[in-house]
């Protein structure tokens, strides 16, 4: 068994392998479709509030250093210390580099098919620290990823 | 002592996504890919492990066993001797959490528990083996290979 603590590690060599074979965005999509079993019905139903109950959830499981919150507007998540990045990073194995990526990839297609738009902001990969905000489709934004400086 | 010790909250649901990754990488690049990806992450992820028992100290491996399994609530028992390690287990969480979950079970799943150990041992005087003795339970031996 690999512990579900190490899970991020053997992720991180799936990516690498990935990686070569230029097979991330396929596998992203297929993270996606098993996380809308997690949460899908909790975001249409409940919307912004059902998305901040799910991370409200992943902040105390994963042990994530991050503030929520939300607005009429939007759903706010800054992680001020990711700890899958931080475990990977702390790994004799090592990085791949590519590996903040797979949280948009999986991230973004399932809050569209909820009916809602992302601006993710990975910051910098080699920094486990990114931003996210969820507005609802209707509010004509589109979804974006970028990596800026916070 | 171990490399990597966490003692804080778990996210079982990661054995579901373990899950996805066996089942995808098998279904889209083949067995032999994913065996591969796994050995590589026993021998590169675990590389203090397999160095240690290449000195013939099996000390983390047994401690690795033992944490992960006892705080992940498994039904186990550990026998060490020597030159051998004996770890049964009587009820797998990561199973446990599928089943608990709903979720299909990959016909590969297990390829992360002989696999792993495989990598972690290669290039030491150890060698795995991994006997699946029911769905959810399995016995896992290392054996020293003793010079003649």
């Amino acid at each position: 068994m690999i512990p579900s603590d190490h899970f991020v590690r053997f992720y991180n060599e799936v990516f690498k392998f990935l990686d070569e074979k230029k097979g991330l965005q396929d596998y992203y999509l297929e993270i996606s479709k098993l996380q809308e079993f997690h949460c899908l019905e909790l975001f249409r139903k409940k919307g912004l509030r059902g998305m901040y109950e799910y991370w409200d959830h992943i902040r105390i499981e994963e042990n994530c250093d991050m503030t929520l919150n939300l607005t009429d507007e939007y759903m706010e998540l800054i992680m001020n210390h990711c700890p899958s990045l931080s475990k990977v990073t702390d790994n004799d194995a090592g990085p791949c580099e590519k590996y903040c990526e797979h949280c948009p990839g999986w991230v973004v297609p399932l809050i569209e098919k909820a009916g809602y738009v992302v601006e993710y902001n990975l910051v910098d990969r080699k920094i486990p620290k990114c931003s996210i905000r969820i507005y609802p489709a209707s509010s004509g934004k589109k979804s974006v990823v970028k990596m800026e400086p916070i | 002592m171990l490399r990597y010790q966490e003692d804080n909250e778990l996210h079982r649901d990661f054995h579901g996504c373990t899950n996805l990754s066996i089942d995808y990488i098998s279904k889209h690049y083949g067995v032999e890919a994913l065996k591969m990806i796994l050995r590589k992450t026993g021998h590169d992820v675990y590389r203090s492990i397999r160095e240690k028992l290449q000195k013939g100290d099996a000390s983390e491996l047994i401690e690795h066993l033992n944490w992960f399994f006892y705080r992940e609530q498994g039904k186990y028992t550990l026998k060490v001797d020597e030159n051998e390690i004996i770890f049964e287990v009587h009820e797998c969480p990561a199973v446990r959490h599928m089943k608990k979950l709903g979720l299909p079970i990959s016909e590969h799943f297990c390829l992360q528990t002989s696999e792993v150990n495989a990598g972690m041992c290669e290039g030491t005087p150890w060698k795995s083996e991994v006997k699946l003795t029911g769905e959810g339970k399995c016995i896992q031996i290392f054996r020293k290979e003793c010079a003649e």
